[in-house]
């Protein structure tokens, strides 16, 4: 049986997963999500962001 | 090594955390019913800033960590690596959300919200060298990275914003 990762299709869905966007999309809803749900973690999430919202910087 | 560089972070955010917990302290004085608007006021400042709408500039120690830290050892250069990116005073601030969660942490004047906070934005800059590892392509995703800037920094902010308001309403 072929390993799916070796198919065309796997490329594809291997930039969309690992796409620059994926975090900030994610933290994103999850900012939002926890501040109605979860508010203590909404502070994990914030510096999730502010993290992330440095890359690219060394 | 991605796992040392990750410790390295998740140390120097936890020991920004303490300092600005600490720090938080001076605020007091300032009445809590102002603390929740300030600090959505300065997210917003932040996302104007971003989009280039207002021009701020900002204090920053505009200096990389030396390469060769990690050529001395690998893994005690990554540890120290991480922990100096992680503390975010030894790298450049390319968008003000860092600053404006920063803000946000010194109103809150809460050492769960300070640490949760460190941990949170230690793990966010480990997101960036993972999700390149994961690519499989190093320099497209640089390139598609380069495309995202004003995403990560204007949605990450308006994201602050939002969330800041929610917890705000929350009481």
């Amino acid at each position: 049986m072929a390993d799916a990762r070796t198919g065309a299709a796997w490329p594809v869905w291997r930039g969309r997963l690992t796409d620059p966007a994926v975090p900030v999309l994610a933290l994103v809803c999850g900012a939002v999500a926890a501040a109605w749900y979860a508010p203590i973690l909404t502070w994990a999430i914030i510096g999730g962001l502010a993290g992330y919202s440095l890359s690219g910087s060394v | 090594m991605l796992g040392v560089f990750t410790a390295g972070l998740l140390l120097g955010g936890a020991l920004s955390a303490t300092v600005l917990w600490l720090a938080s302290g001076l605020v007091t004085p300032v009445p809590e019913g102002w603390r929740a608007p300030a600090a959505i006021g300065v997210a917003l400042l932040g996302v104007a800033r971003d989009a280039g709408l207002i021009a701020l500039r900002l204090p920053q120690n505009a200096r990389q960590v030396p390469q060769d830290v990690l050529q001395r050892d690998l893994v005690r250069g990554a540890l120290q690596f991480g922990f100096e990116l992680g503390t975010g005073v030894r790298t450049y601030v390319s968008a003000s959300l860092p600053y404006a969660a920063a803000v946000a942490v010194l109103l809150a004047n809460d050492a769960g919200a300070a640490l949760l906070t460190g941990v949170g934005f230690a793990l966010g800059r480990a997101a960036t060298p993972a999700l390149r590892f994961a690519s499989g392509t190093g320099e497209e995703w640089d390139d598609r990275l380069l495309d995202r800037l004003t995403l990560l920094s204007v949605g990450g902010g308006t994201a602050l914003a939002c969330a800041l308001t929610l917890l705000a309403l929350r009481g």
